[in-house]
């Protein structure tokens, strides 16, 4: 998962993209999540009781959905 | 990859596209709008198209963030960026997104410090870590991408990072649709709806279609069996002469949306009486400015910009393409002019775009009529 390259395949936001990542540590409404290797720290806010090991979908830092 | 690997199977495309020849009608043409850039991408990528009948087009909508954004509006980011101090974030694809006089990249080599960021999570950092600048995001996209950017602002005030702010461009996805279905030269038979701006707000959104204009919508995933089976069930509705809004997303998109993102989008927007989008002019509601309980985060009003209406380049006819009015290879400057390295109009900036996803997969040729 890379960032948003100007010269890169994909963006995320004009590609509409999410990406699937797993919860590594929760800290309060940040948590680690990983996904290919990578590392984010991501937004949890919108969704209920995020535990490490759950699958969330990850749009812009954001999770949206837990899988 | 679990929900992936699935998707992607040939075998499975095959079968699908033979029940779609099972439930096209002979001798009707099927014109079906994918809203969302990422499904025209996906389109191109896996090539969907060639699956399909003769009789069933796609026709490609305005759902890439980057391909309606105005000249003026990158003039005005172009303004802030150049302002001293300021540190101007956004996302990689609008980097290239030409204004009436250059690029953000143009102005980053100009001297402005110009960054591209994945997130304004990302930017809201680069603030924390550099108290002294004036740090702006450049926030783009609809409904997916907007409560990633009111959660920053949200965490900015309740943190007191006061270099932070936001120059908010955001859009929501009914108001054009509204827009095309009420467009004299369009002729539409159904919409592949978004799939992850429908994670956001849900499917209801949607139902004004089937219900005003008698058109099915069903909102569908990225892989390439999603947007094939999206075709067969909006097909399969024309058929048995349904017309309603399905879901064949089900495993990411809950009808309701997401309560909390609404919310959160509730607190920190509100609605711009008008926005202007490139190639289908000022659309009523259509886009989000800081709400006032936010106004000292808004970029727009902490530096002045010159809010300057800028007409599109002649010679580029991205307005009829995100009509979906002509092809990409239609326009007289598509693939000579125009091409992703030198972009004339936003369409063949990002990858998302229609003219960028004809060009980098070669359709540019392959059906164009020569008089």
């Amino acid at each position: 998962m890379s960032a948003c390259d100007p010269y890169d395949a994909h963006c995320i936001t004009c590609g509409d993209v999410a990406v699937e990542m797993r919860v590594v540590e929760v800290n309060e409404s940040l948590a680690v999540c990983e996904a290919e290797g990578e590392e984010r720290e991501v937004e949890v806010a919108l969704l209920d009781d995020v535990q490490a090991g759950d699958r969330l979908l990850v749009h812009a830092d954001v999770g949206l959905v837990k899988l | 990859m679990k929900f992936v690997d699935e998707f992607r199977d040939g075998t499975l495309g095959q079968k699908v596209a033979a029940q779609i020849l099972g439930v096209v009608e002979p001798g009707r043409h099927y014109k079906v709008m994918e809203v969302c850039g990422g499904h025209t991408h996906s389109i191109y990528r896996y090539g969907v198209d060639d699956l399909l009948p003769e009789n069933v087009e796609l026709v490609h909508g305005p759902g890439c963030p980057v391909c309606v954004i105005p000249m003026g509006r990158v003039d005005d980011g172009i303004a802030i960026a150049r302002e001293p101090g300021v540190i101007f974030t956004c996302f990689g694809d609008m980097l290239r997104v030409p204004g009436s006089n250059g690029t953000l990249l143009d102005a980053k080599a100009q001297g402005a410090d110009v960054r591209m960021v994945y997130s304004p999570l990302d930017a809201l950092r680069i603030a924390k870590a550099e108290p002294d600048r004036q740090v702006v995001f450049f926030a783009i996209g609809f409904e997916t991408t907007a409560p990633s950017t009111a959660l920053t602002l949200m965490r900015a005030r309740a943190e007191g990072v006061e270099n932070f702010s936001c120059m908010c461009n955001h859009v929501t996805i009914v108001p054009p649709l509204r827009a095309l279905l009420e467009s004299p030269d369009l002729r539409l038979d159904g919409f592949i709806g978004p799939g992850h701006v429908s994670t956001v707000v849900g499917a209801r959104p949607f139902e004004f279609i089937p219900a005003d204009y008698g058109r099915p919508v069903v909102i569908a995933g990225f892989e390439p069996l999603d947007i094939l089976h999206a075709i067969h069930m909006i097909l399969a509705q024309l058929a048995e002469g349904r017309c309603e809004v399905e879901n064949q997303y089900t495993r990411v998109v809950p009808y309701d949306g997401n309560t909390r993102a609404l919310a959160a989008m509730a607190e920190v927007f509100a609605l711009r009486p008008h926005f202007e989008w490139r190639g289908l002019g000022f659309i009523s509601q259509s886009a989000l400015r800081l709400s006032d309980a936010y106004a000292a985060l808004d970029a727009e009003r902490r530096f002045s910009v010159p809010g300057v209406r800028v007409a599109d380049p002649k010679a580029c006819q991205c307005g009829e393409v995100l009509k979906g009015v002509i092809k990409p290879w239609e326009c007289k400057v598509f693939g000579t002019a125009c091409t992703p390295e030198h972009a004339i109009g936003t369409c063949m900036v990002s990858p998302e775009g229609a003219c960028a996803a004809y060009y980098n997969y070669g359709r540019f040729a392959r059906d164009r009529v020569v008089a």
